[in-house]
């Protein structure tokens, strides 16, 4: 026979200040916790959101980042030519060359930051087509000293505007352009590939991204596991990425898209999960043992009523079951109420400096529905827990010396 | 004035709701030490900058290098001192999870610019003979074993060797420093092996950073600004800046990250702030009777306001004291276990006077609700019940 | 007649009760002479608390005249009253109210320590107190530990610990049984007779109330007769 719920349910709303500081309590650690997991979703997305497997990128070998990357003019035009694997359109193989640079610039926040400045051909914006769109102004003219700025920049880096002029080493750069894409490329600033690595001092690109064929396989490994891996795994046997690794002529490192972007943002990610996991256990023990005093006291104010229930016949365990019911409740409406507390952070735009590329990375909290779930589900977890040792207690208790203590 | 014995013995009342508080309050002052610990150790360079110093880089950023020949004028200008060159390796030992820094420097002039990073003259002298070698920071010592003599094989990858092998150093020293600003994991290799190696792949290296020291009478700002002149039209403009100055533009590049933290502190307070106001309730509830009673016995609304505050104060400067001590000792092993991504993490006593301040605030404002009620209750309700 | 002890003049008392206003005491007069040990009784809402309430300083009247132990309560408030309270008036509650966490040394010493006394003279006055009311060998028992009459005794010990005038008990056997009740009340009775003490007790027991030299009889806010017993009934 199990207890009523809603003796459980009223008992909550009569005990209304505690209920509501639990409640609030729950919900602040839940809303902590979430925070930093939208943190993470934000600039996870922000990655991984845009990379794709029909898109190769090639690196130099040995190289991991863009950064390190480094390609002559010459090489980068060989290598498109040696692979068959790319698509051709009208114009010729669907490949460019990118320099991957970056501006010193002064945030809005203060102080100074690296923003990526990445030099492209106009086969970028064939492979990019669809992705990448122009909001505000016009493209920069091939060949010209133009840039066009990502779209959130604007606002965070306040030199990044139309009609705005760059200084390029010592060579002005006018901004024409804003323009958008849902993943990282909307925190950089793109121009004429050889007018940007000229005005640097640079004498070639750091990589070469192509359009690949349908069907086609790159077939390397997991560039996270190469980088980190005590033994760095081999490309699949007679793959394009086995095939480039061993070229006599330009060997380069090939990778999707999606694989390469993944691996952009280890670090930092291992990091965020890092700080929410701890925050995760040790906010949750705060928030356990405010539940647990409030069912204590909840459970002593209620001693009488349960020598009442024992000696009406209740069996403990459907009062430990009662009990239980009514801490998770506890802690189901600090999990709304976190959810409530953490939706503001969505859309909170956020610029860090991305360790293993050293360049900013422009991004903003995303309060997605997975972190809803994570929020209600550990809401839940701590009220459970912070319910077990109370709803114990109380099933313990023998109905006459719950009666006797008045 | 409070009966004070009423104040321990009514925490005693219920001992696993006082330890539970106790715990949330040393929780908050922990978490209160390390994230703000993680903000100051950001912030460590800045505050050990030598003033005497400045940095030079390329005005387009630390991702640009700059000509060798910058470094023979930067040394004709008034007031310069001495000069050194710095320029990023960005090479990993065998697999990136073994992150560390390697930076190319020079071994005559490096070490007489930076006394913080102390090693055995004869070590500095054994780096500046082998151009092959290398001086490592004690914390690699202590990660991989290396040892003098031992040569340590480096892939480069932003610079590969051009043979398309490992780069190979002897270790010649080993280098601590005590300073925040210089972190005990660095590789220092031989500038002059650097530099002709990459020379004979076609593919010279620049400066990333000169570091100046400026004679003891020079005026900083006015080195500063010969040096900036010095290159306005030159291939590469430069950026010029004290040490400190440096140091904090390197923080700013954290963005956000600082503010967050901060954030995240504020949250934790008002957590547990939440959790002792609760507390604090359940207590006045279990005493208001016995807060009539005393009144009724001539004892004044004041001194039971303080009853209801000393309780709460109490609480938590216990659970402040136990977190402190938390922080305190759990330092060295989260210091040890963050030396990669976060080296130098150490508490700063500031910290610790904050975190305690923030236990005392808890405590006066989690007492000061039911205490005002307390205050306030009438000392009649002792005769509720009787007509 | 000999000095009163207690003076009240016109004493009035209303109360705000869901919305309508309730005079419990009426333009009462009374007066009660020193060293004497009265009995109040009255039905139920006459205002016999009300009265004790406010002869003990613990509420204020709306209007009248209210003169204990030679001081115009009017004429004190907070921390005066408080002070007074704590030299002048003893109380002894039906609940007992004694504090759990207190053992009954301590709970006897506690108004002690709103005097200049010293710590050793607390405690020797509080176990002089305690061997008054025959607890010599329970000081250090809590509350918990004593039974319902044994609590009540601790409260009759607290009551006289600073050696107050006057003694005021509200309903003090109503939660006693039968022996403990006669025990507490030959205690009161001990009090009057050997300490002088002027005592005011509230009950309905009319038992109880032979013990006290004079009965007061309340009424809806009012004084009805008062009835002088030439023989109280003794200590057995």
């Amino acid at each position: 026979m199990l207890v009523p719920l809603s003796y459980n349910l009223r008992s909550l709303f009569v005990r209304k200040t505690a209920t509501l500081l639990t409640v609030l309590g729950i919900g602040a650690t839940v809303a902590i916790v979430s925070g930093v997991i939208a943190l993470q979703q934000g600039f996870q997305s922000m990655y991984t959101g845009g990379g794709r497997s029909d898109v190769a990128v090639f690196l130099r070998p040995g190289a991991n980042n863009e950064g390190d990357s480094q390609f002559s003019r010459d090489r980068g035009l060989k290598l498109i030519k040696s692979v068959p694997e790319i698509e051709v359109g009208p114009a010729g193989p669907i490949a460019s060359m990118e320099a991957y640079l970056a501006l010193l610039l002064p945030p809005a926040r203060g102080g100074v930051t690296n923003v990526p400045l990445r030099g492209v051909q106009p086969m970028t914006f064939e492979i990019r087509r669809g992705e990448v769109e122009i909001l505000e102004g016009r493209n920069f003219t091939p060949g010209s000293d133009e840039l066009i700025v990502g779209r959130r920049l604007v606002g965070e880096i306040p030199s990044c505007v139309i009609d705005g002029v760059l200084e390029l080493n010592r060579t002005p750069f006018r901004i024409v352009g804003v323009f958008d894409h849902s993943g990282q490329f909307a925190g950089e600033i793109w121009g004429d590939m050889d007018r940007v690595t000229t005005a640097m001092g640079r004498f070639g690109p750091n990589r070469v991204v192509a359009k690949l064929r349908e069907g086609v396989e790159v077939g390397a490994p997991d560039p996270r596991e190469v980088m980190f891996a005590d033994e760095p795994p081999e490309p699949v046997p007679g793959s394009l990425a086995e095939r480039l690794k061993n070229h006599p002529e330009v060997p380069a490192r090939v990778y999707t898209e999606a694989q390469f972007l993944a691996s952009q943002t280890v670090m930092l990610t291992g990091i965020l999960g890092g700080l929410s996991a701890i925050l995760g256990v040790i906010m949750g023990l705060a928030a356990v043992f405010t539940a647990t005093n409030t069912m204590l006291s909840a459970i002593a104010a209620r001693t009488n009523e349960i020598g009442i229930l024992l000696s009406l016949g209740y069996r403990p365990v459907p009062i430990f079951l009662s009990f239980m019911f009514e801490s998770l409740v506890l802690g189901l409406l600090g999990g709304f109420a976190g959810c409530l507390m953490a939706l503001p952070f969505n859309g909170i735009k956020a610029g860090t400096m991305n360790f293993q590329t050293f360049t900013e990375m422009a991004f903003a909290f995303r309060v997605t529905p997975a972190v809803l779930v994570i929020a209600v589900t550990f809401s839940m977890l701590l009220g459970l827990i912070g319910g077990a040792w109370p709803a114990f207690r109380a099933c313990r208790m023998k109905p006459t010396d719950a009666l006797r203590r008045v | 004035m409070a009966p004070f014995v009423l104040v321990w013995r009514n925490l005693l009342r219920h001992p696993l709701r006082s330890v539970l508080t106790v715990l949330c309050v040393a929780i908050a002052v922990f978490l209160i030490c390390f994230l703000r610990t993680m903000v100051t150790t950001l912030n460590a360079g800045v505050d050990a900058a030598d003033n005497r110093r400045l940095a030079v880089m390329s005005r387009n950023g630390l991702f640009a290098a700059l000509p060798l020949k910058y470094q023979a004028a930067i040394e004709s200008i008034d007031g310069v001192e001495l000069t050194t060159k710095f320029q990023w390796f960005g090479g990993y030992y065998r697999s990136q999870k073994n992150f560390f820094a390697q930076f190319a420097v020079d071994p005559e002039t490096m070490f007489a610019m930076y006394p913080e990073c102390k090693a055995p003259a004869e070590q500095i002298e054994a780096f500046r003979r082998n151009r092959t070698s290398c001086v490592i920071g004690s914390e690699l010592v202590k990660e991989f074993g290396w040892k003098i003599g031992d040569t340590v094989p480096i892939i480069g990858s932003l610079n590969p060797h051009p043979e398309d092998k490992a780069w190979e150093f002897q270790v010649a020293g080993i280098y601590h420093s005590d300073v925040p600003n210089f972190d005990n994991r660095t590789l220092f290799l031989h500038w002059e092996y650097f530099e002709e190696t990459l020379k004979a792949g076609g593919n010279p290296p620049g400066v990333g950073v000169f570091s100046i020291k400026i004679e003891r009478d020079a005026d900083a700002a006015r080195v500063i600004a010969d040096v900036e002149a010095a290159f306005e039209d030159s291939e590469q403009r430069v950026d010029c800046s004290t040490e400190a100055e440096f140091q904090r533009q390197f923080v700013t590049m954290f963005g956000n990250v600082p503010k967050f933290l901060g954030w995240i502190g504020s949250g934790v307070v008002v957590v547990i702030l939440l959790a002792c106001i609760n507390t604090m309730l359940m207590a006045l509830r279990d005493q208001a009777a016995e807060i009539g009673v005393l009144k009724s016995l001539g004892f004044t609304d004041m001194s039971m306001f303080m009853l209801l505050v000393a309780q709460s104060v109490l609480l938590c400067l216990l659970g402040g004291a136990l977190g402190l001590g938390i922080a305190a000792g759990a330092e060295a092993p989260i210091s040890e276990f963050m030396v990669k991504m976060f080296p130098g993490f150490a508490i700063h006593n500031d910290t610790f006077l904050l975190a305690g301040a923030a236990a005392l605030a808890i405590g006066l404002i989690a007492g000061a609700a039911p205490a005002w009620r307390a205050r306030n209750m009438p000392c009649v309700e002792a005769f509720r019940g009787t007509d | 007649m000999a000095h009163p002890m207690i003076r009240v003049r016109g004493l009035t008392k209303r109360y705000q009760r869901g919305g309508e206003t309730l005079t419990v005491l009426d333009q009462l007069n009374l007066e009660m002479e020193e060293g004497r040990f009265y009995a109040l009784m009255g039905p139920s809402g006459s205002g016999k608390t009300t009265l004790l309430n406010l002869i003990g300083g613990l509420d204020s009247p709306d209007e009248g005249e209210l003169i204990v132990a030679g001081e115009d309560l009017a004429d004190l408030s907070g921390a005066d009253l408080a002070h007074w309270r704590s030299t002048n008036v003893g109380f002894v509650f039906q609940g007992f109210n004694l504090i759990p966490v207190l053992t009954a040394r301590e709970n006897v010493e506690l108004p002690l320590k709103l005097t200049p006394l010293s710590r050793a003279q607390r405690r020797a006055q509080a176990e002089t107190a305690l061997k008054l009311v025959g607890l010599g060998d329970r000081m250090d028992h809590r509350p918990r530990q004593l039974s319902g009459g044994q609590e009540q005794r601790v409260a009759i010990a607290r009551a006289i610990a600073t050696d107050p005038k006057v003694i005021l008990a509200d309903e003090p056997t109503g939660d006693l049984d039968r022996k403990s009740a006669e025990q507490v009340l030959e205690l009161l009775q001990r009090l009057n007779r050997e300490f002088k003490k002027t005592i005011l007790m509230v009950t309905h027991d009319p038992h109880a109330a032979e013990r006290a030299q004079s009965i007061v009889h309340l009424d809806k806010g009012q004084l009805g007769r008062i009835e002088h017993n030439q023989a109280p009934v003794a200590a057995k």
